[in-house]
């Protein structure tokens, strides 16, 4: 052959490739059966965020995320119990908007959505709709599963028909049977977290010792036996699953927002008068920030100082503070706090449970997400795909403007992670949800 | 209302995806040279030795003119960790870098040259899309450079020939990256950077005849500090946030590495000539990007983008055949090792090991008057990568095919 055809020769093999050609890994289900997906749980489950349940919320849920990745290993259509509208559903989202406080400063705070309401509908139970994959139950407990008639006991309770506009015989049906018959093939169990936040929420003012309303933390015993019940009529046939545990609540911005040295003193006559008035009790001030003063029936004079490691509660009104003394001149209502004892209770429950649910994962060989864990790191930003998240309410961007429920991104967050304990625990390749799709708070 | 996050801005990358060379460092600066894989420092083969080896132009018998262009569209590949079989492209765009030469002895027998040469060292686009999965990080960069060396050269004697030219490099450069912040209709917020930026350097040479079959070279290309000064920032963003990111001034420097080239030549029979070059480029000095915006918020804080390249030593070989008098053909190859850090290795400034393949040829038109004509192929293998700082991680992949062509007239 001629040297002279070389380059030809070479200019042709060039031309012949010229894109690249790098392939990622074809996802597989490995020793999980994605056919027919279901998850249980609370209003995390459900969707529900800003305050609210509305239709993009449960649009968003990770379930609805999981649903859609299981679609590339087998999954099916994933059906929700959607509502009719967006505003939110029985009372209106939070949104971000100006408001004037009762000082006269204007600013970005959180307001109800004032849009047009378009819930009509809402209540009509769709149960013919179903079956549905997404079983999640705003408010819903681990004890009540096990509950006859939970749905009508729940409307009747808190006004709020979840559950009951999706169960076919909401006066008598039992979650845990409604659990059971969606016969899954694969599941995720996010439960307990209402058994401990709905104590939590309330500022602790129910039984932090163990009771059985909603506003109480749930007896171990009863929290065990429908837990395991529960596990146990998912996986009856078979199904795989995860199950993931609860989170620290004491981390959520609904309780770390407002801070306990907000008590802001800018004049020397301000710390002069409360000095003057709080003396008798040893109480003192200084100027910049201080404690604020809070309710204890427990300390001389019925009120103290609050510490550094007690919590007020996001829904206490700002108004109460600014204008109307509030934790200066008046103590912070206890119900707006949640003190060093009740903090206790809500950690040594917490972990309790999630030494429940730990077990059942291995007694069962199922997954498990350590969502109390993994949630944590989020205080330190979890970075991904330049977006960084942290739990600060409002720029944080990874809570919603209820400071408990996540938004999109986070709700992302969370099935990313449940994907990698999936992967890790059945060998499956599930590939990873892009958080970026999904949105995080929005500004006006 | 404050929002926490801190805005920082990737990797402003010079050239990267684009041609054959360590990262920012390219070669397509002559016909010939691109043809023989990028080598050229040992012989003289026309007028765009004021870029390969400026001691080589008064080798050169007379004065010579030289134009040549090359059209470059490369593909960059990413293939996100854990997301299944999805991938991200950058859109094709042409970039057509050129080079210009003038110059040679100033009369047959002078031992003194001088020539000038313009042309452009780097200059990249990069278009992600909006929407693509990396878009915080950047959606697309612009570069473009024009590089102006006045050079003079001289024989000392038949032995040893040396040069040098003074280089004054001018630029610009536009970035574009979405900002996670979103407005009630969802739409997310952007960012984009506008600068020219200017820099200078020098380019010197040494040329060693040691006989007509064998030539050495010896060059070295001065490091050159590209400063951005009083770029323009601008920022779409909710209008609740617009305070946290006011439209301001930037400075940025952007060094470019020093490059030592050390090469032979060597006539193994009366048509062919093999070369081959080693060339050294101190990528080290490349520790971090910074840019400096003018006005800072708790939204907006300067930014110090590790990069932490390292050296790197690139190996480039090619053949030159007579088959007759008016008519050569021409092949190489090479091996560009990255000097990027895998650590470190964001979107705008994608690099990797290169190989590339080149081949061209050259036709005397006329006695005076050549045509050359080359093309480059330049590929890398996918490659496992993070950019840290993002946390943002997957495997790339480059793929380009360079056509060129020039002329060259003797004068």
């Amino acid at each position: 052959m001629k040297a002279s055809y070389i380059p030809l020769i070479a200019a042709a093999a060039m031309l012949a490739s010229c894109k690249p050609t790098i392939k990622g890994v074809t996802p597989s289900s490995g020793e999980a059966n994605f056919s027919y997906y279901v998850a249980i749980g609370n209003s995390l489950t459900a969707g529900y965020a800003d305050g609210s349940l509305y239709r993009s919320g449960q649009e968003n849920s990770y379930p609805a995320m999981l649903g859609k990745q299981f679609m590339t290993v087998g999954g099916g259509e994933f059906r929700q119990p959607l509502l009719p509208g967006n505003a939110g559903w029985p009372s209106p989202k939070r949104v971000l908007g100006y408001t004037t406080s009762c000082d006269g400063v204007t600013s970005l705070g959180v307001k109800l959505y004032g849009g047009a309401s378009d819930t009509s509908g809402s209540s009509t139970n769709i149960s013919g709709q179903g079956p549905f994959n997404n079983l999640g139950v705003p408010g819903i407990r681990c004890v009540d599963y096990t509950v006859a008639g939970y749905a009508a006991i729940a409307q009747a309770l808190a006004g709020v028909g979840y559950a009951a506009r999706m169960y076919p015989h909401p006066a008598t049906d039992r979650p845990i049977d409604i659990a059971a018959a969606s016969n899954p093939t694969f599941f995720t169990m996010w439960l307990g977290s209402n058994d401990v936040l709905g104590y939590a929420t309330n500022g602790g003012e129910g039984s932090g010792t163990g009771g059985a309303m909603p506003t109480d933390i749930s007896t171990t015993a009863a929290f065990e036996a429908s837990y395991n019940a529960v596990v146990d009529a998912m996986t009856l046939k078979g199904a795989k699953g995860v199950l993931i545990n609860i989170p620290d609540v004491t981390t959520i911005p609904y309780f770390t927002t407002i801070p306990g040295r907000g008590l802001v003193l800018s004049t020397p006559t301000q710390v002069a008068a409360l000095n003057a008035a709080y003396a008798p009790l040893g109480i003192t001030f200084t100027l910049g920030a201080n404690a604020f003063i809070i309710q204890d029936p427990a300390a001389p004079g019925g009120l103290r100082q609050i510490k550094s490691n007690e919590y007020l509660l996001l829904t206490l009104p700002q108004d109460s503070l600014k204008c109307g003394g509030w934790g200066s001149v008046k103590p912070i209502p206890k119900k707006y706090v949640l003190d060093e004892t009740e903090v206790g209770y809500v950690r040594s429950a917490t972990n309790t449970f999630n030494e429940i649910i730990r077990s059942a994962a291995i007694r069962k060989g199922l997954g498990y997400v350590d969502a109390h864990s993994y949630l944590g790191t989020l205080q330190s930003g979890i970075r991904f795909n330049g977006v960084t998240l942290t739990p600060t309410f409002v720029s944080g961007g990874a809570f919603s403007l209820d400071g408990v429920h996540l938004t999109p991104k986070g709700y992302a967050l969370m099935a990313n992670e449940i994907i990698r304990v999936i992967n890790s625990t059945y060998k499956s390749s599930v590939p990873q949800v892009d958080i970026n799709n999904y949105n995080g708070i929005l500004f006006p | 209302m404050k929002k926490g996050f801190i805005f920082s801005v990737a990797a402003v990358a010079l050239s990267s995806a684009t041609l054959h060379a360590g990262s920012f460092q390219l070669n397509l600066q002559g016909l010939r040279q691109t043809a023989m894989g990028g080598s050229g420092v040992a012989f003289p083969w026309d007028v765009s030795t004021i870029f390969y080896n400026p001691g080589g132009l008064a080798r050169l018998n007379g004065i010579q003119a030289y134009a040549g262009v090359f059209g470059v569209s490369p593909t960059v590949r990413y293939v996100p960790d854990n997301s299944g079989d999805t991938y991200a492209e950058t859109k094709r765009h042409l970039s057509t870098p050129f080079a210009v030469y003038a110059g040679g002895t100033l009369s047959k027998d002078s031992r003194w040259a001088l020539g000038l040469g313009i042309y452009t060292p780097f200059g990249s686009s990069a278009n992600w899309g909006n929407d693509w999965t990396g878009r915080f990080i950047t959606q697309s960069i612009s570069l473009q450079s024009i590089y102006f060396q006045p050079t003079v050269s001289y024989r000392i004697n038949d032995l040893i020939s040396v040069g040098a030219g003074f280089v004054y490099g001018t630029g610009s450069v536009k970035i574009k990256k979405a900002l996670p912040v979103q407005d009630m209709n969802e739409t997310e917020g952007q960012a984009v950077l506008d600068g020219k930026a200017n820099g200078v350097g020098f380019n010197a040479g040494v040329h060693i005849k040691a006989s007509n079959n064998l030539q050495f070279g010896l060059s070295y290309r001065s490091g050159v500090r590209m400063k951005v000064n009083g770029g323009d920032a601008s920022f779409t963003v909710p209008a609740a946030l617009a305070t946290n990111f006011p439209r301001t001034a930037f400075d940025a420097t952007l060094p470019l590495p020093g490059i030592l080239t050390l090469g032979v030549a060597a006539k193994v029979t009366p048509r062919l000539t093999l070369q081959g070059d080693l060339v050294w480029a101190g990528w080290k000095s490349y520790d971090s990007l910074k840019f400096d915006f003018v006005q800072n918020t708790a939204s907006l804080a300067d930014s110090k983008e590790p990069r932490i390249y390292r050296n790197t030593l690139a190996v480039r070989i090619g053949g030159h055949y007579e088959i007759c008098k008016q008519f050569a053909v021409m092949i190489g190859g090479a091996y560009d090792p990255t000097p990027s850090n895998a650590r470190y290795v964001s979107p705008d400034a994608v690099d990797a090991d290169r190989f590339s393949l080149s081949a061209g040829l050259s036709y005397a038109v006329m006695d005076k008057l050549s045509i050359m004509a080359a093309v480059n192929y330049t590929t890398t293998a996918g490659r496992q990568v993070k950019y840290e700082p993002a946390n943002f991680s997957g495997a790339y992949q480059i793929k380009s095919l360079v056509p060129a062509i020039g002329v060259t007239y003797k004068f």
